[in-house]
């Protein structure tokens, strides 16, 4: 019977035996350190920090179409929902960012994974509530596009199509968010059904199975084995 | 410590500790491109953190830590990997005794390794290599106590998986 100390004692051997057996090529560790990749944590905080830039901007520009069209309901409400949308995606960015920075890989592993796994599920999240949501809020994006960048009442306009009357026409409006909504489920399930197939475009199958929940999944399960590997469970 | 001193410290101090770098990314890569990726990616944070490691501890601990942590999230991760430096000719580890002529029992031990989840690897790890369970607790982040009741479990497991595998 093979006991675990016995393959200490074999392991150490072995550990010996590496000193002579192994070589790290000093070219290649120095042109690593010269090379001075940026972290991958890094990066993702340099481009979350783009994005943050890139949110800020839309949020102040909202901001001041509400101001100038305050008195306008059908332009003024459409704008609010999109600066909350907005303000929730430059939230998560913040904390992603906050989150990234936070991780430093020389603290004790059950810290830093479950840093990197709240990191992860934020970032799921994000991307869920952020494709989910945007199929809901082209509609006002278009109202205010239409109206800050050209200065057209797309209500009137649609309405001029529809029924050739020029009038203010709040059913588009309500029908197109209606099927927007419609389309979310519609999203999952094909998520869920063809993600796992696109295994050439690993950037897409990982975009699909996160839309889809897979990974948020996974990542909460591997947080239920992080708090249970924490545990002390003592054996009989 | 100007640059040079300092990358000239951390390449004496990882080369001094390579074994380390050498049995993490044997027990969390079975193929040669992905245990290169690992050593790389680990030399890398290895070196963003420097700067931050306390002379007053341990190197080894400081390095099982990083590593460590570095190759559970590699291990995990399903996105494709990015290459660096290193070309497909070169390797930063060069194993004289590869794989296939390694000892029965190592390559027991690896595979009996790999079966297990990414924290448990880690824990057996630094057992199997002579830390002691205050260390092991310090590397993990977990208490002593729970260090002990883990490795008497896993020892337990062990016994069960070798024995069906060599002659008593």
């Amino acid at each position: 019977m093979v006991e675990m100390d016995d393959l200490r004692k074999t392991w150490a051997e072995y550990d010996r035996k590496l000193d002579t057996n192994i070589r790290l090529s000093r070219q290649l560790l120095m042109a690593t350190t010269l090379n001075r990749v940026r972290s991958p944590l890094r990066r993702l905080a340099f481009f979350l920090g783009l994005e943050v830039v890139g949110w800020g901007v839309i949020i102040v520009a909202l901001g001041n179409f509400i101001y100038e069209h305050i008195s306008m309901a059908r332009f003024a409400v459409p704008a609010v929902a999109l600066d909350l949308y907005s303000i929730g995606m430059l939230n998560s960015l913040i904390r992603q960012i906050a989150l990234a920075l936070q991780i430093d890989y020389g603290k004790p592993i059950a810290t830093i994974q479950k840093q990197i796994e709240a990191l992860r599920v934020l970032r799921i999240r994000t991307i869920q509530w952020g494709v989910l949501a945007g199929f809901v809020a082209w509609v006002p994006f278009m109202i205010v596009v239409f109206k800050a960048a050209l200065g057209v009442d797309i209500y009137i306009v649609i309405s001029k199509v529809t029924s050739g009357m020029d009038i203010y026409e709040a059913a588009w409006l309500w029908s197109n968010v209606a099927f927007g909504l419609a389309l979310i489920p519609l999203a999952i399930w094909l998520s869920k059904k063809f993600g796992d197939r696109i295994g050439r475009f690993p950037m897409i199958q990982r975009f699909m199975k996160d839309l889809a929940g897979y990974n948020l999944n996974a990542a909460a399960d591997f947080l239920a084995t992080l708090s249970e590997f924490e545990e002390e469970k003592r054996d009989n | 410590m100007t640059t040079p001193e300092l990358q000239e410290r951390f390449q004496t101090l990882v080369d001094e500790h390579k074994k380390i770098l050498y049995k993490v990314c044997n027990s969390y890569c079975r193929n040669r491109d992905d245990r290169d990726d690992l050593a790389q990616e680990i030399i890398i944070q290895l070196w963003r953190s420097f700067g931050k490691f306390d002379e007053r501890y341990r190197f080894s601990t400081w390095m099982y830590r990083i590593a460590l942590n570095v190759a559970i999230s590699f291990y995990r991760r399903e996105s494709t990997r990015t290459r660096h430096v290193i070309s497909d000719e070169e390797h930063l580890l060069e194993a004289i005794d590869d794989t296939e002529r390694q000892p029965e029992d190592i390559r027991l031990l690896y595979q009996f390794i790999e079966g297990l989840d990414p924290l448990n690897k880690a824990l057996v790890l630094l057992y199997l290599d002579g830390n002691s369970y205050q260390e092991i607790a310090d590397v993990l982040g977990i208490s002593e106590t729970n260090v002990a009741t883990k490795i008497s479990r896993l020892k337990k497991t062990m016994k069960q998986e070798f024995s069906g595998t060599r002659p008593a």
